[in-house]
């Protein structure tokens, strides 16, 4: 599998990170999004007449939706899905539109109404709180249940990169503790911007 | 301005550190392994990263950048780069008061003895921010102070304010035991609502 891949971008990261988690291999293809643009070259509308990344080419198919890419990383892997995920990739995209572009605007100076960008941020990270919160009162952690499934791998990059766009995260205690869970997992990369967690040994 | 809720203590489970504040006052509020409570200056006095973004190793805090480590007195017992250098004392985080007490994390910024504010039977649910200044969040209430507000509802609510801006604030909600959690959290969600809504 070819992901044709932006370090900086936060749904080619839901893609490396999905791989990751599965072991799966993937051959990274840099593609310059900035500032070349060269997801708009001509060479890359062949692959994806839309000019946006990620783009995934497994064989003869050839994805350029997130979400869908995720569904096809995990069609073996049922335990990487939930019936409640549909809400939640349609949510990621939501996150993706707000806080996304907030960032998108403050890192590489896209076009965007800022406030209005923030202010549909954090009306969105609350929603995001009030779920986690009230699964967390059920002992759960994750979007939709005890384990991560898809849902949370497209949830999490734009949500964890929420600063980037000047969007704190300091209120939000069930998101913190979810991310921590998610940082937590085996197989877990990092991106620049999104940390591990450091378990380093305490000097003896 | 006595002791003041800075979050909720299974918000902050042992070996996480969170950023919080009180008006200009930063913190990293944290919990050792063992469940101790701390509340320090969120700098790190060797080059001022926030302490809130490192991490918990053992019953020390250490700083994200260059790892220098905090013992629980805030004074700084370990430099990765000069493993054998005992640093010396001069090296400490500013240290709060702090205690857990009811399941709720309070800071004293200026170390009284004042008792803690009265509970009741009430149990922690949930914090909330909200886009308005302590102050007028209790002026809503008519309440003339905002450490604690009684605030009547099925629920028989308690709200701990954390005044943290002029444009923020934290509610920590407490509740009867026996409430519904998730009523509560829906409950203080439309309280939120409400709050906002109201022309300043």
């Amino acid at each position: 599998m070819i992901l044709y891949d932006y370090v900086l971008s936060a749904r080619c990261y839901k893609v490396r990170l999905m791989a990751a988690l599965l072991g799966a291999p993937l051959t990274l293809q840099a593609v310059n999004f900035h500032p070349g643009r060269e997801h708009k070259s001509p060479e890359m509308l062949v692959l994806n007449p839309n000019g946006t990344l990620p783009i995934l080419k497994d064989g003869d198919t050839v994805l350029t939706d997130s979400a869908d890419i995720l569904r096809h990383l995990t069609s073996d892997h049922p335990e990487w899905r939930s019936a409640d995920d549909d809400t939640w990739l349609a949510f990621a995209s939501n996150l993706n539109d707000s806080l996304g572009l907030a960032r998108l605007h403050d890192v590489i100076g896209y076009a965007a109404d800022i406030d209005t960008a923030r202010t549909a941020g954090v009306t969105a990270l609350r929603k995001l709180e009030a779920h986690l919160t009230e699964q967390r009162f059920d002992d759960l952690i994750f979007l939709t249940g005890k384990a991560p499934t898809i849902a949370d791998i497209a949830c999490f990059p734009n949500t964890a990169l929420a600063p980037d766009g000047g969007v704190s995260l300091d209120p939000y205690p069930s998101v913190r503790l979810w991310m921590r869970a998610i940082r937590s997992l085996p197989g877990f990369i990092e991106m620049p911007g999104i940390h591990r967690l450091h378990e380093l040994a305490h000097p003896a | 301005m006595n002791w003041i809720a800075v979050g909720l203590a299974k918000d902050v489970p042992p070996g996480v550190v969170i950023p919080s504040r009180i008006e200009d006052t930063e913190m990293a509020i944290w919990c050792t392994p063992s469940g101790r409570y701390h509340a320090w200056s969120d700098r790190c006095p060797h080059r001022g990263m926030r302490l809130s973004h490192g991490f918990v190793r053992g019953e020390t805090l250490a700083c994200i950048y260059h790892g220098w480590q905090y013992n629980q007195t805030g004074s700084c017992d370990y430099i990765p780069a000069h493993p054998k250098l005992t640093p010396p004392d001069t090296i400490c985080v500013p240290t709060y008061t702090c205690v857990e007490e009811g399941g709720v994390i309070w800071v004293s910024l200026n170390s009284v003895d004042d008792p803690l504010p009265v509970l009741g039977a009430r149990v922690p649910v949930r914090s909330v921010p909200v886009s308005l200044s302590a102050k007028d969040v209790a002026a809503h209430f008519g309440a003339a102070g905002f450490t604690t507000i009684a605030v009547v509802s099925d629920y028989d609510t308690l709200l701990a304010v954390q005044p943290c801006t002029d444009t923020m604030c934290v509610l920590h909600v407490l509740a009867a035991p026996d409430a519904d959690r998730k009523e509560v959290s829906r409950w203080v969600e439309d309280l939120r609502t409400t709050l906002e809504g109201v022309p300043a």
